[in-house]
């Protein structure tokens, strides 16, 4: 089953503080023995989210509000995430509580399980030629 | 420059509430719209935060605090995320407002944010390089 483990954003990274040598270190260690194991899928860092942008529907219909940046800090913004494939949701707790925390912040990690449906995506290429396909078939129907 | 589209949790998604087969046809339209132009890199769905866990520090240097979902603001929790690969901020946009409303009702928030590539991180060439090969060993692992 897959996890994805949410490192929620802090004031400091979204003013852009960077973290110190020693937690970026502690926490490359920890993503390298998540790979070593076939566990980590997938990680990335989100920049702050002064370069972000939120497009709200609302209920009356018609056009999207558009909101930019930057968000307030505690409402609870995405830093960076992984996915991980693990046997049991015990794994996932037991991986996320190994990860390193900066010793001078308050931070916050949250686990959310994944839907199975799109269970792996398939290669870029593949996808590409699958769409192809779906079209021919569309325009098959149609005739 | 990579982005990641992150759409908000409503009511309905919390509850377990399906999407409409109207709405999950456009987002199955969407996808292929984004395949076909090359700029989908990954996709998900998360599952309701029933199950979800909080792990939270409170104490700086201190023990972690854990909490179990659901959680409760809707707007603060993920629903799902796609991760596009495009040459700019303003495409990057476009492909956002393209995007179903994701909910349909009122609730529907998708919020759009750009991704670190990792020289943007990463000052300490040392780290760099760690990262890159960390990355490359990722990808080589789960090259089906």
């Amino acid at each position: 089953m897959r996890f994805m483990l949410i490192v929620k954003a802090t004031g400091f990274l979204e003013a852009g503080i960077n973290y110190n040598q020693e937690y970026v270190d502690a926490m490359m260690a920890y993503k390298k023995s998540l790979a070593r194991v076939g566990t980590l899928l997938a990680n990335e860092e989100l920049q702050p989210s002064s370069s972000g942008i939120r497009i709200c529907y609302s209920p009356q219909g018609g056009e999207p509000e558009i909101q930019v940046d930057p968000f307030p800090a505690d409402q609870e913004l995405i830093a960076e995430y992984m996915v991980i494939d693990v046997r049991t949701e015990n794994d996932a707790l037991k991986w996320a509580l190994r990860m390193p925390v900066p010793a001078d912040r308050v931070s916050m990690i949250e686990i959310r399980r994944l839907g199975e449906n799109s269970d792996t995506l398939p290669e870029p290429g593949i996808q590409a030629l699958e769409a192809d396909l779906q079209d021919h078939l569309h325009m098959l129907r149609r005739l | 420059m990579r982005f990641m589209m992150i759409v908000k949790a409503t009511t309905d998604s919390e509850a377990g509430v399906m999407p409409s087969q109207e709405l999950i046809d456009a987002m199955q339209k969407y996808n292929e719209e984004l395949v076909k132009a090359g700029v989908l890199l990954a996709a998900d769905g998360l599952q309701p935060s029933t199950n979800a866990i909080r792990i939270s520090y409170p104490e700086p240097g201190g023990k972690p605090k854990m909490m179990d979902g659901p959680f409760t603001e809707a707007k603060e929790i993920i629903a799902g995320y796609t991760l596009i690969e495009v040459k700019s901020r303003e495409e990057a946009i476009e492909w956002a407002l393209r995007m179903p409303d994701p909910h349909g009702f009122g609730q529907g928030e998708i919020e759009l944010r750009q991704v670190f590539e990792v020289e943007d991180l990463m000052e300490n060439t040392e780290t760099l390089a760690k990262e890159t090969a960390l990355r490359k060993q990722v990808h080589e692992q789960h090259k089906s």
